[in-house]
């Protein structure tokens, strides 16, 4: 009975604490999330309300909304940035390089996970050392490499670097992926007597989906996002990518303030929104990237 | 199926990734480390010249000013982005809307163009019309206002908030993965010897998920050393070089200078540093999670 009350007593004693404790640690748990979370979302909130300012407005009211929701600052930076241009030069490299990643890394995927061959663990190793090299220590010789072979100015000169950068990675997530497949597969596919070409398209490739899903991600986003390969391979107007065309846009625009804002949110609006719908994907697919690559 | 069409389909299938990562990955970092050892604007004769340009590398202050500022980008990541990834992990550990859209929030930057990160970044710290003098000036505190990017006493710390700002979101995700799957028997037993709140999370979670940050310490070193955009987009390596990073230092010598021996000389150390960088910082986390 005693040992029973003295050991509610001690319970509840514990429980006011940590109570107490709870408390003044939620306190400060939602300063730090305020700050931070201010700190993240304000850049996105005053990017976009500005947009729709004149530069009047932009002066005038640096904090609050726009006096008059200015829509045709869009319209105007579409035209005068040549945004369709440089979507339609985004989108050819982005899915030239995103579909030759696919493949090229898939077959060699197919074959490091599932053959045995000589060789296989140094070729496996020249793919993991691709992944220590600091991207941008290429750009002077790649710079060199495509004005001898004359790519300079070509998609070509940022479809293979995309791809040839995104190939360790895409071959780390593939075939960690295909190696997990029972060895049943093949044999089955032989009984049924499909080549090699038909077992890695027929059986492969739908097979590994959600690991093709993940490079497709990755390989998109660098490639739609990357600006210092564009910067240093392509110098014609016509040619240049979102980022590229954005950069150069700004600095002949400087003072039109509500157009560059503009043109800034449309150039990022694809990507938005592509995350906004597949998020968890998105999330996944990257931090997976990230901590293989 | 025969070996010999096994092992025509082996090279045939590995001869593309082989080709194009050979030639646009490995070549140009070998061709880059034998075009240092020449004179060369670029175009015509390239003079060959030995170990000159390292060794003009060695005294070159710009080049070691350059390292520093590289090397206080991975301090930043490392004690700036980590600390506060992992606090937000914990705090932001449950699924209400709010939560997942602050995860989602944070996470954003990670998906848009450094240019336009940069860019947003740069009219924030503007000195007229950036609204971080403008709030400054709204809270009374008119003499903190600085030349955010154009004094180069500080421009490379103002360059700090928006590295953090682009990807904390990545190291975020990464340790609420880790810290969700930690099995909940593990924190009911934690519970019961006493260990609660930072208590749990210093002797529990964080040598349970320690491989997981020595991963985040790595992608940080390494992350900080792809910095190029932003930088190159913020200050362009200025003001007089006070932001230069070692790869927009390369750049501006290849492509501003037109020392192409030279650039390619920087881009071979860059190789090497950053191989020694991440050698020995998983050497170093090794170790502490061994002891």
């Amino acid at each position: 009975m005693m040992n029973q009350t003295a050991a509610a007593g001690s319970h509840r004693q514990v429980s006011g604490i940590s109570g107490l404790m709870g408390r003044s640690k939620s306190i400060i748990f939602w300063t730090i999330l305020m700050v931070y979370g201010i700190f993240t979302l304000y850049p996105f909130f005053w990017l976009i309300v500005s947009a729709f300012k004149t530069n009047e407005d932009f002066y005038s009211h640096p904090f609050g909304l726009p006096a008059q929701w200015n829509i045709a600052n869009f319209s105007r930076a579409w035209e005068t940035a040549k945004l369709d241009t440089a979507f339609a030069n985004s989108l050819i490299v982005s899915i030239g390089s995103l579909i030759l990643t696919l493949f090229i890394g898939a077959l060699a995927s197919f074959i490091l996970a599932r053959f045995q061959f000589r060789l296989k663990g140094a070729v496996f190793a020249f793919f993991v050392v691709g992944m220590l090299i600091p991207i941008h220590s290429t750009l002077v010789p790649l710079f060199i490499l495509m004005k001898q072979i004359s790519l300079l100015n070509t998609y070509w000169a940022l479809i293979l670097p995309y791809t040839a950068f995104a190939l360790p990675t895409a071959i780390f997530v593939l075939s960690a992926y295909l190696m997990s497949f029972p060895k049943e597969i093949e044999e089955a596919s032989f009984i049924d007597g499909t080549g090699l070409w038909g077992l890695f398209f027929r059986i492969i490739l739908p097979m590994s989906l959600p690991a093709l899903s993940t490079v497709t991600i990755l390989s998109f986003l660098h490639a739609w996002n990357d600006f210092s390969f564009a910067l240093v391979f392509i110098s014609k107007t016509s040619l240049k990518t979102l980022p590229l065309s954005i950069a150069n846009f700004s600095d002949g625009y400087q003072t039109d303030y509500g157009l560059t804002l503009a043109a800034m949110v449309l150039s990022v609006l694809p990507t938005i929104i592509l995350y906004l719908v597949f998020q968890e994907q998105v999330m996944k697919g990257m931090t997976a990237g990230a901590v293989k690559g | 199926m025969n070996a010999m069409s096994s092992r025509k389909f082996v090279m045939f299938g590995l001869a593309p990734a082989l080709l194009i990562y050979g030639l646009f990955v490995f070549v140009p970092v070998v061709w880059s480390a034998y075009y240092g050892f020449f004179n060369w604007s670029g175009f015509g004769d390239k003079q060959y010249i030995g170990l000159a340009n390292y060794t003009e590398i060695i005294h070159d202050s710009t080049f070691w000013h350059s390292l520093k500022n590289n090397i206080i980008f991975v301090l930043a990541a490392v004690f700036g982005q980590v600390p506060i990834a992992l606090a937000l992990a914990v705090i932001l550990h449950k699924n209400t809307w709010m939560q997942r859209f602050l995860r989602s929030a944070i996470f954003l930057p990670m998906v848009m163009s450094t240019v336009v990160i940069g860019m947003v970044w740069q009219y924030i710290y503007h000195p007229q019309i950036g609204i971080l003098n403008f709030l400054l000036d709204a809270v009374g505190l008119s003499g903190w206002k600085l030349n955010w990017l154009s004094d180069s006493g500080i421009a490379i710390y103002s360059l700090v908030p928006p590295l953090i700002w682009s990807f904390v979101g990545l190291y975020l995700i990464i340790f609420s993965s880790a810290l969700q799957n930690i099995p909940g028997e593990i924190h009911d037993a934690a519970e019961l010897d006493g260990a609660i709140g930072w208590r749990r999370l210093a002797y529990i979670s964080l040598p349970i998920i320690w491989t997981t940050v020595q991963v985040a310490i790595v992608l940080c070193i390494s992350g900080s050393l792809k910095s190029f955009d932003l930088v190159y987009i913020m200050t362009r390596g200025g003001p007089a070089h006070a932001t230069e990073l070692l790869a927009t230092y390369m750049y501006n010598s290849t492509f501003t200078s037109y020392r192409y021996g030279y650039g390619s000389a920087i881009s071979t150390m860059i190789v090497l540093i950053s191989l020694v960088l991440i050698g020995t910082s998983q050497w170093l986390t090794s170790r502490k999670s061994r002891s």
